[in-house]
């Protein structure tokens, strides 16, 4: 069994979600042309990752799995996350209203955004244990966070770089995420992860 | 505007409809799964040693090959050495001199994760295929003064695939004897580390040693009796199976008898009477090994 | 709008990952060969028609407050379907493919067909527009897998392509993720330049 710090390292750094995964692409092009936009993305990324780790983890382990009806999963989880983003949004633009403004726009966008799924599904797949899935879920929106924070700086730079208009815009995205991703894979095998 | 009602409705009819389909589909699938799992593991056995069966021994990672004839021809594990990016999953077959019949690593599909084009070249024919009739001795890298060509720019692959297959070899070897698994005298141990080439083993869980298991031959009445026996650290015996034995069919096949066996986990047994001769022979065997070899679970 | 165009908007003019930029995330993951570029194409296909025909078919009965966890609802029943059909018949690709299956649920494009045409049009017309936007998502798919495998890998399903010499030095990070990043980002530039003027 890896130890919790592995496994915050690895699905913060050698797996990353973004680069090495390809999770969560929809937010890291759409929402990273500023790096304040994309502070905000991130942060309401890790708080919503956790939450939807924790309950589709009870979800699976106390209802799926013990009623035999794992083929739901995939059905149950989406409509799982989707109404926890609901109740999140509502529950913060009452409750903790400076928070709802930094993270509130961010929200709807969330419940399409496939990292929360894929990560929720990783949990189930990795057979992690409630402190394991949550580590996991931590690692992995703090690596959704990095990579979308540089990217949002990288991309603020090319804005006022002079580039060949065929470029502009997604491809030249594409080639510096491309450049990112390939110092990413310097992090591989960092421990014996993968 | 839909009524309240009818929304929830209608969103309830559709929810059931799906779960029941959904249900239907996993009924049909479920079995046909399970079938093309096992089929690929089958599969993957067949690629390393030709036999007619493979008798699960340890679940997914020690089989023993057996032909059409019930002799047993061999067996195959699985092991999985810490590579350069994460476990490399090998298959290995060995026959029963202890020789090598062909090993397969698995595939970026099957869960490698090594460096597509550089460390994934282990899985290839012309680096697999250089293990075949080595015995565990001569299995190293030509760094090591081995004959195995490591692949170029892919050391630590390569050596990880050596040293896996070596330490497989040394921990499964000992089940080359005619359907013997040290887990059948000592259930609790996770793996086996040889003390006495052949002989005698360390059982281990985890970072501690459990006991010993030995393997014994003594003269019986008809042929010589070889068994295995696992001896804890509470001075216990876990259990007692025989190896080899051609003792007369119905008197002396009771040394095969599971109740008789049974008996030496509360201490040594008497003889049976008439089977005096087998069962003595055993019982003195057992005896003498513990003799020999108490001083390991000192 | 004709049929035929009907099928066509999907599968070039609105192509949903060259054009569009949406469903990237399998579309970059699972275009490293041709084999599961075309495969995890056709899975997501299936999944687009049937749910298509699907909700045209029920659209008179569906309230328009609870359309979209209906829609939800009918896409991943579809894609557990194809999700357990892959594990029994083709369980390489499947595990190839691995959570990018059950992630075609929340593949935006599947979703934004049923809302934008299945849930307004006839049955045919859904069905052709669910088909033209399935295989255009193949098709990005298939060659994205054909350059990579090509480049990366030396080889095309498996056929090695330009000689030994080159399948056994390719350029390997095309097969690896920055590959996926930098073909998408050629090949888009290629788009911009030479054919989005003409469509």
């Amino acid at each position: 069994m890896k130890s919790p710090a592995l496994i915050f390292l690895g699905a913060f750094l050698v797996n990353n979600i973004v680069l090495m995964r390809f999770l969560g692409l929809c937010p890291f092009f759409g929402v990273s042309s500023t790096v304040e936009t994309a502070t905000g993305m991130g942060m309401a990324v890790i708080f919503v990752m956790t939450l939807a780790a924790w309950i589709t983890w009870v979800v699976f382990n106390a209802v799926l799995l013990p009623l035999n009806l794992v083929f739901l999963r995939t059905a149950v989880f989406i409509l799982t996350i989707a109404s926890l983003v609901q109740l999140v949004e509502m529950f913060l633009k009452k409750s903790y209203r400076a928070l709802y403004n930094a993270l509130g726009i961010y929200l709807p966008l969330i419940t399409t955004n496939c990292a929360i799924l894929g990560v929720t599904f990783l949990n189930i797949d990795n057979k992690f244990s409630f402190i394991d899935g949550t580590v996991f879920a931590i690692g992995t929106g703090v690596g959704f966070t990095l990579v979308i924070i540089t990217f949002a700086a990288i991309r603020e730079r090319l804005d006022l770089a002079p580039i060949n208009p065929s470029l502009r815009g997604y491809p030249i995205s594409f080639i510096a995420a491309s450049l990112m991703a390939l110092a990413f894979l310097g992090f591989s095998g960092l421990f014996g992860l993968t | 505007m839909t009524s309240i009602r009818q929304m929830i409705i209608t969103l309830f009819i559709v929810a059931v409809t799906c779960a029941v389909v959904l249900s239907f589909v996993y009924a049909f699938t479920e079995p046909r799964i399970a079938e093309t799992q096992a089929q690929l593991t089958l599969s993957g056995l067949e690629e390393v040693i030709t036999a007619y069966e493979y008798k699960k021994i340890i679940p997914d990672t020690l089989w023993q090959a057996v032909d059409s004839s019930g002799e047993n021809v061999g067996v195959v594990f699985r092991v999985f050495p810490q590579g350069y990016a994460g476990p490399i999953p090998i298959t290995v077959g060995l026959d029963n001199n202890g020789k090598i019949t062909g090993i397969r690593v698995a595939s970026a599909a099957e869960g490698l994760a090594e460096t597509p084009g550089l460390g994934a070249k282990i899985t290839q024919p012309g680096f697999t295929e250089q293990f075949k009739g080595m015995t565990a001795a001569d299995v190293a890298l030509e760094q090591e003064g081995g004959s195995i060509e490591a692949i170029t720019a892919a050391t630590i692959s390569s050596r990880a695939v050596a040293s896996g297959v070596k330490k497989g070899i040394e921990m499964y070897g000992a089940c080359l004897i005619p359907s013997c698994d040290p887990h059948m005298v000592f259930a609790e141990a996770e793996r086996f580390v040889e003390v006495i080439k052949d002989t005698l083993w360390k059982a281990v869980r985890g970072a501690d040693t459990l006991g010993i298991v030995f393997v014994g031959v003594v003269e019986g009445y008809l042929d010589d009796i070889k068994f295995m026996v696992g001896y804890n650290m509470e001075k216990i015996i876990t259990g007692v199976a025989i190896l080899h034995s051609q003792e007369t069919e119905g008197i002396g096949e009771v040394i095969r008898d599971g109740e008789f066996l049974d008996k030496f986990r509360s201490g040594i047994p008497e003889a049976v009477s008439g089977a005096t001769i087998s069962t003595k022979a055993l019982i003195n065997g057992v005896t003498s090994g513990l003799e020999r070899f108490k001083e390991y679970v000192e | 709008m004709s049929r035929l165009s009907i099928f066509t908007r999907g599968l070039i003019k609105d192509n949903a990952v060259f054009v569009l930029m949406i469903g990237l995330c399998p579309a970059l993951a699972t275009s490293s060969t041709v084999r599961d570029g075309f495969g995890m194409g056709l899975a997501a296909t299936f999944v687009v028609v049937c749910s298509n025909l699907l909700i045209s078919i029920l659209r008179k009965n569906i309230p328009n407050e609870v359309r979209i966890p209906i829609f939800i609802l009918i896409i991943s029943t579809f894609v557990t379907i194809i999700d357990y059909m892959m594990q029994a018949f083709q369980p390489e690709l499947y595990r190839a493919l691995g959570v990018f299956v059950p992630l075609i649920v929340v593949n935006c494009m599947i979703l934004g067909r049923a809302e934008a045409f299945a849930s307004k049009r006839s049955v045919l017309d859904s069905v052709l527009d669910g088909l033209g936007t399935g295989l255009g998502f193949t098709l990005a798919l298939t060659i994205m897998g054909t350059i990579r495998e090509i480049l990366g890998n030396g080889t095309f399903l498996g056929m090695t392509v330009f000689g030994e010499a080159f399948k056994n030095s390719p350029v390997i990070f095309m097969i690896m993720s920055p590959g996926a990043f930098l073909v998408i980002g050629i090949l888009k530039a290629l788009i911009n330049k030479y054919v989005k003027k003409e469509l």
